[in-house]
């Protein structure tokens, strides 16, 4: 189906209406159902009260008949959901922001100052990945311990990079490469440093690479669960997947509601932050410099 | 002219001096929080400590254990598939859907954020919903494929190796798209309208103008998001062990997941090290795969290549 | 009212906790004198515990450790984990030489690094000897080569959860006692539209309580008394083929249940036979709703069958407190388990956790918790119709190892599912099991 490439703005004018609704406007649907049920699923289930949510023969698991605040206050109140977000919003942004300055930093260096051995150096971030979490995290708790940041936001947040930075490097050294050099050069020659250069020429062209990679590195911090679970122990420490799971399951009974509202709480927020984002880079792109 | 060429050599120069400065704080944050672990990581594979005690070294005695361990080959056999799997998946679709967002649509960026959204939900909590969803007696999918008159008894889901392992590949290709489709998404939206217009002016179709205009472009970003995303999946461990802990009967173990339950419940350290460190050599192989595909540069006008 | 025992001391206990008063007489041996450890100046004391599976546990366990505190000055931190969660941080704690003080860990994890835990003999064999001394399966997941390693806290009971009037309506009295007859009534059920269902997925909890019981109830074991890998016999091959008839009369879908599904099931009515904790019992009584209430009126919690042996052989969790070697503050902790582990702290919290966890001395048989309501009565005699994991040889990081990796319920689910044939499976889970068990 990938032969209906994409038209770039400014043609589209010249394709006729039902073709586009073939070839956008339905799979876009079908799309958007897919990615869009769970969660319409994750809020019925917030608001359906216990009743309803086992007996299929008598509700349907499409609708709630009587809808109940009661799993959102269980929630809020009953827990402490409202640190656990704090925190979690804390975590993520801080390691974001290092990461992303580490790593564009480092991506310079490698695809652009070419220094010596800046070949083996770009390949050898991503020793990082070669190990798993799930194994990685013993031998990462000593070192917290030996510290002195266990239990603490410090501990996530220093060693959230270790995953985010290589990632983020390597997407930064891809935008960059798409950038000519012809522009960097010249303002080389007017007298520019090296810093310059990034700062003021090479940085706003790659502002949707910068954009992806902090979105993702936020992302990625957001849902981490291993070493959020080893590190932190006190629960105004915990984050928020840590959190929820813990105080939400109770040996083998699990409060669906309250953790389809711990889901739900915990998404919203972030995604209605995103859409400023994506506002932001959609925006910086039309007229596009490079010409 | 000599105050030019001054000026070059000078930063030629440089050149060492200030990439080194540029690498620190990433080096800095990696190789004090990395060396120890990944070199721990690696060596433990090499010995048999378990939780309780320090280990010796005992050479590949832990590998050669594995290789006879039925167990053990299925995780692999799982991981591959898994993996060859949902990143096929998610790219076609995660490439599908970038090409329709980057089309003049009403309501883009609510649109784009909207998008992101089963990325953002913690996977601890989506992985929560999906088990719902895929439950033996409480499947909504189940509920509404009966009452279409479609099936007669609810589909075991999660009980059936096979659907085991579709389900859990569907799941992790649910929470994937959108990472694939936004990354590319950008990448996208750098490329020049006007070669479009260019190409479009000479007569090109539609499919020619995504062969020769977009998809080389984009290669560069879509080696680096494939690469990720294939390390991420085949290194995958929320998922599976929320949804069904490596059951049922192993069928959907990763080797992520069966190092952790050989490690801790388990005890066995090593023998997890170990099989972790048998992921190493084809995340290896991915990474060098679309490094060099990174260095296909026909696109770049007058760049120095090194 | 005061009551006049053999004995010659007479004691009228009081629980203070939470308006709950009970009055008990607690037969004690005049000459038992009170041990008691002197805390570290400034101690501090943290305690990971697994979370909760009732609000009354963890409520009453706080009340108590509170008046530890007003006792004795100590503080003590609680954390709570889930309680699957408890045991990476325990083996990370362990691991790494720094964590909790006192960590309430489960099954045979002591056992994987004892030389990393306090002795507490002393503090056991007071305990032992002023309530009626320990269970066998508590001593033995206690103790290593002799010396206690771990102070048990108590059994999680895990029984055969029935609708009684579907066990009726099948044509039985009750759940038989007898393994024939427990596969006649599972088929009853069955064919009645009632059927039974028991976990066959990676459920920690239910699907290793269940499959331990049908092996050796079938006269099979994983290892011997000698250490050898035992599971490849005649005895085995019998226990799968039961198995098998038995999974024919299973509601669909056991082979992918973890702990939390058939709690889901039977609440749904879907099923009606299950082997699970009080937790269903519990969610029935407690829940607003009438269908639910009106069921709990019709739970019942029968005993397991007993095999070829002719005696119990059961298999349920057992959790033990574990005080690790790296803690400032060793007596203090002792002294916190000491005073915990006494009766009035062990029966408050017993009575607020409805039933939930069975005490680890014998002496517990005589806690209100068992009386209140008569479906509670059946949990208070499990413990001795255990046996450990590591039977029939010892418990070590070998049983932690093969009851970590599923062997048993894998080969199980392999059988039962048709997968393999018996004799196959039995097969696979001994290649398995020597892997762990190489002497």
């Amino acid at each position: 189906m990938r032969e209906r490439a994409q038209d770039g703005p400014g043609l589209e004018h010249w394709e006729s209406l039902p073709r586009r609704v073939v070839t956008v406007y339905l799979p876009l649907a079908v799309f958007l159902f897919v990615l869009l049920f769970p969660f319409y699923w994750m809020a019925i289930t917030t608001f359906k009260p216990n009743a309803e949510l086992y007996d299929y023969r008598t509700y349907s698991p499409f609708w709630v008949v009587h809808p109940t605040l009661a799993h959102i206050k269980k929630l809020l109140f009953d827990t402490s959901y409202p640190s656990w977000l704090w925190n979690t919003v804390l975590v993520s942004v801080s390691s974001t922001f290092m990461s992303l300055a580490a790593s564009v930093l480092a991506a310079y260096a490698i695809e652009r100052l070419r220094f010596r051995g800046s070949r083996y150096v770009g390949m050898g971030i991503f020793l990082a990945y070669l190990v798993p979490p799930s194994i990685l995290f013993i031998p990462l708790a000593a070192m917290v311990f030996n510290l002195g940041l266990f239990d603490t936001r410090l501990a996530l947040i220093l060693t959230y990079p270790t995953f985010l930075v290589p990632f983020c490097t390597w997407l930064l050294m891809g935008y960059f490469r798409t950038i000519p050099y012809e522009l960097e050069e010249c303002a080389l020659i007017d007298g520019a440093t090296r810093f310059q250069v990034l700062w003021k020429i090479v940085l706003p062209l790659a502002v949707p690479g910068l954009i992806s990679a902090g979105i993702f590195a936020f992302t990625l911090s957001w849902n981490e669960f291993i070493y959020a679970l080893t590190f932190v122990s006190s629960s105004e420490v915990k984050t928020v997947p840590v959190g929820v799971i813990t105080e939400l399951v109770e040996g083998d009974v699990y409060h669906w509601g309250s953790l389809m509202a711990g889901a739900l709480l915990g998404s919203l927020p972030v995604a209605i932050l995103y859409s400023f984002f994506v506002e932001h880079y959609v925006s910086g792109l039309t007229g596009a410099v490079k010409e | 002219m000599p105050s030019g060429l001054a000026l070059l050599s000078r930063l030629q120069n440089s050149r060492n001096a200030l990439g080194a400065l540029f690498m620190l704080p990433a080096a800095a944050l990696l190789l004090v929080f990395l060396t120890y672990p990944l070199g721990l990581g690696a060596w433990l594979g090499f010995t048999d400590t378990t939780i309780g005690r320090p280990g010796r070294f005992v050479g590949t005695e832990n590998f050669r254990s594995l290789f006879q361990d039925s167990v053990f080959w299925l995780s692999v056999f799982n991981t591959f598939v898994y993996t060859a799997a949902a990143s096929v998946l998610k790219f076609g679709l995660g490439l599908w859907l970038a090409l329709i967002l980057n089309r003049n649509l009403p309501f883009k960026s609510l649109l784009r954020a909207i998008i992101l959204l089963p990325f953002i939900v913690p996977t601890v909590l989506s992985a929560i919903a999906f088990w719902w969803i895929f439950d033996s007696q409480f499947s909504v999918i189940s509920w509404t494929l009966q009452r279409l008159g479609l099936i007669h008894h609810y589909i075991d889901f999660l009980g059936d190796p096979v659907n085991a392992r579709l389900s859990l590949i569907a799941a992790n290709v649910w929470r994937g798209i959108p990472f694939v489709a936004i990354s590319l998404l950008a990448g996208l939206q750098t490329i020049s309208p006007s070669l479009y217009e260019a190409a479009t002016l000479d007569g090109a179709t539609p499919w020619q103008r995504f062969r020769h205009v977009t998809f080389p472009l984009l290669t560069p970003i879509i080696a680096v998001v494939m690469t990720f995303s294939v390390l991420l999946t085949f290194t995958d461990f929320q998922l599976v062990y929320v949804i069904t802990r490596g059951g049922p009967m192993n069928a959907t173990h990763l080797m992520a997941t069966l190092a952790f339950q050989r490690a801790i419940p388990g005890g066995q350290l090593a023998e997890g090290a170990a099989i972790a460190g048998a992921m190493v050599p084809f995340l290896i192989g991915a990474i060098l795969f679309s490094y060099f595909g990174l260095q296909r540069r026909r696109w770049q006008q007058g760049a120095t290549d090194a | 009212m005061p009551k006049i025992t053999r004995r010659e001391f007479v004691k009228t206990t009081t629980v203070a906790a939470a308006g709950v008063a009970v009055a008990s007489a607690l037969p004690r041996r005049a000459d038992a004198a009170d041990l008691s450890y002197k805390p570290e100046k400034g101690a501090k004391l943290r305690l990971l515990r697994w979370k909760r599976f009732v609000a009354g546990d963890e409520e009453q366990w706080m009340a108590n450790t509170k008046k530890f505190t007003e006792k004795t000055g100590v503080e003590v931190r609680v954390d709570n984990e889930g309680w699957e969660d408890v045991r990476p941080k325990a083996a990370v704690a362990a691991n790494v030489g720094s964590g909790p003080d006192i960590i309430l860990g489960w099954f045979d994890d002591p056992h994987q690094y004892p030389d990393k835990l306090v002795d507490v003999s002393e503090l056991a064999g007071y305990i032992g000897k002023k309530y009626g001394g320990w269970y066998d399966v508590c001593q033995r997941y206690g103790t290593r080569d002799g010396k206690w390693i771990a102070l048990p806290l108590g059994v999680i009971g895990n029984l055969m959860v029935h609708r009684i009037s579907h066990v009726k309506a099948a044509g039985f009295d009750g759940i038989p006692k007898d393994l024939p007859g427990f596969l006649k009534l599972c088929q009853a059920l069955k064919a009645k539209g009632t059927p039974a269902g028991l976990a066959l997925g990676h459920a920690v909890g239910d699907g290793n309580d269940w499959v331990h019981w049908l092996v050796w109830s079938h006269g099979a074991k994983l290892v011997d008394e000698k250490g050898n890998v035992a599971i490849n016999s005649p005895e085995t091959v019998a226990a799968l083929e039961y198995a098998q008839q038995l999974y024919q009369t299973f509601i669909p879908g056991t082979l992918s249940w973890l702990d939390p599904h058939n709690n889901k099931a039977f609440l749904d009515g879907q099923c009606s036979l299950t082997n699970n904790g009080i937790s269903i019992y519990y969610a029935a009584k407690t829940s607003p709703e009438p269908k639910l209430k009106e069921m709990a009126d019709d739970i019942g919690h029968g005993n397991w069958p007993i095999g070829v042996s002719g005696k119990p052989t059961n298999f349920m969790q057992v959790t033990q407190a574990m005080v690790f070697k790296y803690s400032k503050f060793p007596n203090a902790a002792k002294e916190y388990l000491r005073f915990m582990w006494e009766w009035d702290q062990m029966d408050s919290w017993m009575q607020k956790s409805i039933g939930y966890v069975t005490g680890p001395y014998k002496a517990q048989e005589k806690s209100a918790v068992w009386t209140v309501d008569p479906k509670h009565t059946p949990f208070r005699d499990v413990t001795g119709t255990l046996l450990d994991n590591g039977y029939a040889y010892k418990l070590g990081a070998a049983s932690a190892a093969a009851m970590a990796d599923a062997i048993l319920i894998d080969m199980v689910a392999e059988a039962a599912s048709g997968q393999q044939t018996p004799k196959a499976a039995a097969e696979r889970a001994e290649k398995r099991a020597q892997r762990y068990y190489k002497i």
